[in-house]
């Protein structure tokens, strides 16, 4: 299910009052037959004479006066659909079904805006323009809602850009192509290729309707094959066919199911024994619930305000026991506190999670190894919410529990690492950033500006009965820590950083060097 | 590297045991058996999620790792790199290479062809997918069934005459070795080597793990001096550490519904103590039930009385 970075802008158009609608105001307290019929007349040509124009200037500046006073009381009689030679009424009717509420014009022209969004919204129509008409003359205070739509004339639309998809861990770089309207009730399909930034590929096709049976959130589904390439970190390739379905898509929930046949292999044949064991075929079969709440001012760069999100995993609900089973729970919190002077803020962020396999012997069985957490990366903290991911001056997978690779018996080049990172079930990272802008001009134009951060991070193993070997004061011993300064360039696609980062505390075996490094993150 | 190995456990990985063998894959059964003969100490474990992988079995110690599918196999990786080599005073035998070239090529084309196509894979459920969803041993099955197709040459064309050249060369084969055998204990002289394991390692999943219709079943029982071999070396080597003996192999037919019962015997003696807590607690449950009623019963009985009286006063 795809979150677009960017939502399309709202274009409302503003609802016309017919001179009509004043008429028929006026008709009320007038109460005269006569008079209607004349303006009926007049109104089948725009006004001819100068004095008809200001008369109806003075008319409307009077029922403005009256709306801005007292509300308006008005009932929405009926919602014609005109335009629509494809899509099937009842599916504009859906998206305007807040017209229907509206009780006064002060409201009904609040939800005419609504309305418009919401068509906007579903992506198929060129124009949408809501009118404001008059109800039957046998029925006084009641008002007509016209919605003319243009449908698009070309169905196909391509795209390029940065998302974050529900499946996927990560940001990555997408181009789709996309058909909308085949059947008329506003399904949306396409077909895309993606290159995530955990080297990652992904082909999908995918199907997006807006309303399916009645129900209030847009439902997706994606099929979809995957693969991603950790054989330099970790020894071993994971390639996965799924389908993955968005049920629910809301401002503060979602809830999709994800069914995979995932396949981890190690071309190499360099594995280190866990990653050896964990070498097969798996059917993944999984539930992901997921709840944010964001309200800080900026995803690139939060000044202001706090988000929570809290996503939870639940993998094996299938009646077959041969399912891969394990339970993943992923919680991120932050702050950004503005200071005053040159934009300055001060962010801080904790993350943590944890994965255990459930179901017989589940204490001594393995977490798999592609839902354990692995830190490190050139993503920026402050962008990748959603859970324990990057620490500055880390590479990636750059940290945590790791093993010997299998003995190389000639004696090769020392650039291929030794050891395998296996990641850890569970995982906490912590930061605090502030941000600020440069005296000059130049940079505030531009958003450029700079930072200084502190973060600090660990894992470790739980499963295969090693959480007997696991005390709250060796994890704390063993924080790997990082403090830098840097300069932020926001651009239209992403987020780069060039910091500098001296490492304060790292273990051994771990990738992390001081010096200087760049970070690419997108919003998330 | 053979001091680090002293102090490192050995370990071969293999498909899960069934039918009775300690690990019921074709593949992986010949370096067990190898193990065994030459007495080497070694772990046991499992992988079954991998059925397609030319990997497995593969032998690890420490660091250590042989492959199945480098060096021309686990065995001859054992051998060159030292660490265990049961044939390094045959391998100048004039006879040695060609016993090799029989059983590796036409004794394992002729267990290909039947685990695959012969019994139409009928074992390789219990072999490969016991531990794989419904779907992915389906999608895996006819992918594995298409390249032992591909590998043994068969083609809609071909596939009965390949079939008939595949058991003739399977009865030469055993006719052979059962005439070269004769009454030894081991193919060379009184000393076990790879061809021991291979062979062995052939016999025990024909008998044991192929159907009782297989026709190269069939044409191995005729041959009753390797099957003696087999037995003895099964019961001299593999259930020497293994505590219940199985039945003898000629009775494999007769002795499958002992079989059958024989694995329940263990579980049954768990059972009981699972049965006997439950029977205790399933007491306990049902006396504090019957305690509940009677106090219920005395305390409600008086109450009752009570409103009794009230009734009588009004």
């Amino acid at each position: 299910m795809a979150n677009p970075t960017e939502k399309p802008e709202p274009i409302p158009s503003t609802p016309k009052l017919e001179p009509k609608d004043e008429r028929e105001e006026l008709e009320d307290i007038n109460g005269g037959e006569e008079e209607e019929e004349e303006y009926e007349d007049e109104d089948d040509g725009k006004p001819r004479t100068r004095e008809d124009a200001i008369a109806d200037r003075i008319k409307a500046e009077s029922l403005f006066r009256r709306m801005r006073e007292t509300p308006v009381a008005v009932r929405v009689h009926d919602v014609i659909v005109k335009g629509n030679e494809k899509t099937k009424d009842h599916v504009i009717e859906a998206e305007v079904d807040v017209l229907r509420q509206a009780t006064t014009l002060q409201e009904l022209l609040k939800a005419s805006k609504v309305a418009n969004f919401n068509l906007q919204a579903l992506d198929i129509f060129d124009a949408v323009k809501i009118t404001l008409d008059s109800g039957p003359p046998e029925l006084p205070g009641t008002t007509n809602v016209v919605i003319d739509v243009v449908e698009s004339k070309s169905p196909f639309t391509g795209q390029v850009g940065t998302f974050t998809k529900a499946e996927a861990r990560s940001s990555s770089l997408e181009g789709s192509l996309k058909y909308k309207n085949i059947f008329g009730y506003g399904d949306i399909w396409d077909g895309s290729l993606a290159y995530g930034c955990d080297h990652s590929t992904e082909v999908g096709l995918g199907m997006c309707l807006p309303r399916f049976r009645g129900r209030p959130t847009p439902f997706t589904s994606r099929v979809y094959l995957s693969t991603q390439d950790w054989l330099k970190f970790s020894s071993y390739k994971e390639r996965a066919l799924g389908l993955s379905l968005g049920l629910i898509a809301s401002k503060y929930h979602e809830l999709a199911y994800n069914i995979a046949w995932r396949n981890v292999i190690d071309p190499s044949q360099m594995a280190s024994r866990s990653i050896r064991r964990q070498l097969g075929h798996n059917l993944v079969s999984a539930l992901k619930y997921t709840f944010k709440f964001d309200q800080r001012n900026s995803s690139l760069r939060p000044t202001r305000g706090y988000s929570f999100i809290s996503t939870s995993q639940i993998g094996g609900l299938a009646p077959d026991s041969r399912t891969l089973r394990f339970l993943r729970q992923e919680i991120d919190l932050r702050y950004a506190v503005p200071l005053g002077f040159y934009r300055a803020a001060l962010n801080f962020g904790v993350a943590g999670g944890i994965t255990f396999p459930w179901g017989s012997e589940y204490k001594s069985k393995a977490s798999c190894i592609p839902e354990r957490f692995f830190l490190g990366g050139n993503i920026s903290p402050v962008c990748s919410l959603g859970g324990p991911s990057a620490l500055w001056g880390f590479k990636t997978r750059g940290l945590g529990p790791n093993e010997s690779r299998r003995e190389v018996q000639d004696n090769e080049s020392g650039d291929t690492y030794e050891r395998d990172f296996v990641g850890g079930d569970v995982a906490v990272t912590a930061f605090a950033d502030l941000s600020f802008d440069f005296p000059v001009k130049w940079f505030r134009d531009r958003g450029i500006h700079g930072h200084v951060f502190a973060c600090a991070g660990n894992m470790a193993e739980l499963s295969e009965n090693k959480y007997r070997n696991f005390t709250a004061t060796k994890f704390l011993e063993t924080f790997r820590s990082s403090v830098g300064a840097g300069i932020v360039v926001p651009t239209s696609l992403f987020r780069m950083e060039l910091n500098y980062c001296h490492i304060l505390k790292k273990q051994e075996h771990d990738r992390a060097k001081s010096g200087f490094f760049m970070t690419f993150s997108t919003p998330s | 590297m053979e001091g680090d190995q002293e102090t490192e456990v050995y370990t071969l990985v293999a498909r899960k045991p069934s039918f009775d063998l300690p690990t019921a894959c074709p593949n992986c059964l010949p370096a067990y058996i190898y193990l065994k003969l030459a007495q080497l100490p070694f772990e046991l474990a499992f992988n079954s999620t991998f059925p397609d992988s030319d990997e497995l079995p593969y032998f690890e110690s420490g660091t250590y790792v042989a492959y199945n599918n480098e060096d021309g196999g686990v065995i001859e990786k054992l051998k060159k790199d030292g660490i265990v080599n049961l044939d390094s005073q045959l391998q100048s035998l004039p006879d040695y290479l060609s016993l090799k070239a029989l059983i590796v090529s036409w004794l394992e084309e002729a267990l290909t062809y039947e685990i695959w196509v012969g019994t139409e894979g009928i074992s390789t459920t219990k072999i490969y997918y016991s531990d794989l969803p419904w779907v992915i041993s389906k999608v895996l099955f006819y992918k594995q069934t298409y390249l032992a197709k591909n590998r043994l040459g068969i083609t809609k064309e071909n596939a009965e005459q390949r079939e008939k050249q595949i058991y003739k060369r399977a009865s030469e084969a055993y006719e052979a070795l059962s005439t070269r055998l004769g009454e030894q204990k081991f193919l060379f002289e009184d000393r076990p080597s790879s061809l021991d394991a291979f062979l062995l390692s052939h016999m025990l999943f024909i008998i044991q793990a192929l159907p009782v219709t297989s026709v190269l079943r069939c044409k191995l029982l005729e041959h009753s001096n390797l099957v003696r071999y087999a037995e003895k070396l099964k019961s001299e080597f593999l259930e020497a550490s293994s505590s219940s003996p199985s039945p003898p192999l000629h009775s494999f037919p007769s002795s499958f519904p002992r079989k059958s019962s024989k694995p329940k015997g263990k579980p049954k003696v768990e059972k009981t103590e699972e049965e006997k807590k439950f029977k205790k607690r399933a007491r306990f449950f049902l006396a504090a039930q019957f305690l509940a009623v009677v106090v219920y019963v005395s305390v409600m009985g008086g109450g009752s009385s009570e409103e009794l009286e009230y009734e009588d006063e009004d």
